[in-house]
């Protein structure tokens, strides 16, 4: 299963690539979030809090829906998904 | 109205004319075209060798006929005055002269092919994006203009607070409409006197998505009481200091409900719209999430 991420504003500058490609995701966005910060440390430092989890203000989407409005991280990935990772928006 | 720059690149001025005029022509099928032609050659005081200038009298002149047909000139006008002009009355607007526009353009001549030797050549080595070709041709009979004319109207287009305030007006419901009611976001060259300067902000937005929610949210507000039509635009890539970032416009039976509808468009506007701001100022460049 293939599963694509966007990366935008500064997180794009932390992993060096706006979009991510990734072949074996995992089963769920979690995982397939953990796939994509294994090779991109200054990426996991951003986005994770020292525990490892997901820091609060960083956004997940899944299809350009929030993931919080399923089942979060816990999500279940479908080949060919978007997958967004993004800051706190900052519009207008 | 969409903006379509037409650049030379290794051609000659008859060339790039007929370029004009063939993209000029397929458009024309389409909607109004205005032509907007800059001469960085022409400096301040040397008269434009145009015999069909109309007589000078003022610092603006304009000749009307009865029929509506009419001849204008002046000074102090620059191409983003010009383009602000015609976004309320054009569908389209045709940019010749100007090398680095921030709109997709076509490139004429047999430069063009040489442009860029980077995978995707609408990106610099930063990533970032440049103006987007929309076509390379080394001879006229290269174009496509239809084909241009189409992918054209897939970009964004170039609106102003008069075009979005003129598109309202044109709501079926515009008869009981009694108020408009505007917001226009800038940029703010400084948060305090001694603030670094703002020269430009640079916004990123998530394809599709954002647009998806800006649409979402302006049904969600059109489907108010009393409200009966909501236009908003959002710019990207880079916006200057003195230029205007978003606007949103709403038409409205009554002035409370256009009022409070523009406050709610521009507050959840910012809420939901992926939609991201660089600021770069003389001394800094950062993202604003990080600094709030």
């Amino acid at each position: 299963m293939t599963v694509d991420w966007k990366l935008f504003a500064d997180l794009a500058e932390h992993a060096g690539d706006r979009h991510v490609t990734l072949d074996d995701p995992g089963e769920t966005v979690g995982d397939a979030l953990e796939t994509l910060l294994a090779d991109r440390p200054a990426l996991a430092d951003r986005v994770l809090e020292e525990d490892g989890t997901l820091r609060s203000q960083i956004n997940v989407l899944r299809n350009g829906t929030d993931v919080e409005q399923s089942a979060g991280l816990e999500t279940g990935l479908e080949d060919g998904d978007e997958l967004a990772l993004f800051p706190p928006v900052s519009g207008g | 109205m969409h903006v379509l720059g037409v650049i030379g690149r290794g051609t000659n001025r008859e060339t790039l004319e007929r370029a004009v005029d063939r993209l000029v022509d397929e458009l024309s099928t389409r909607g109004r075209v205005g032509v907007v032609r800059y001469d960085a050659t022409i400096a301040d005081g040397t008269p434009t060798v145009d015999q069909s200038s109309p007589t000078v009298g003022g610092d603006v002149t304009y000749e009307l006929g009865v029929d509506g047909d009419w001849l204008a000139s002046g000074t102090g006008l620059s191409v983003r005055d010009a383009l602000d002009a015609l976004a309320t009355d054009c569908d389209y607007a045709v940019v010749t002269g100007v090398a680095e526009l921030q709109y997709p353009c076509v490139l004429v001549g047999s430069d063009g092919d040489r442009e860029t030797a980077t995978e995707n050549e609408d990106e610099d080595e930063d990533g970032d994006e440049v103006t987007e070709v929309l076509a390379r041709v080394p001879a006229v009979a290269d174009l496509e203009s239809d084909a241009v004319a189409d992918t054209l109207e897939r970009r964004e287009p170039y609106e102003t607070l008069e075009s979005l305030v003129d598109r309202v007006k044109t709501s079926p419901h515009a008869d009981r409409a009694g108020a408009i009611a505007t917001f226009t976001g800038r940029v703010r060259a400084k948060d305090f006197d001694d603030d670094d300067r703002t020269e430009y902000l640079e916004f990123e937005k998530y394809e599709g998505v954002a647009d998806e929610r800006l649409a979402a949210l302006r049904e969600d507000l059109e489907s108010r009481e009393g409200v009966y039509a909501v236009e908003m635009h959002h710019r990207t890539g880079v916006v200057r200091d003195g230029e205007d970032i978003v606007f949103v416009v709403v038409l409205a039976g009554h002035r409370r409900e256009a009022f409070r509808t523009v406050e709610d468009g521009i507050d959840r506007l910012k809420d939901e719209v992926p939609l991201f701001k660089k600021e770069v100022t003389v001394g800094d460049e950062f993202w604003v999430h990080d600094r709030e």
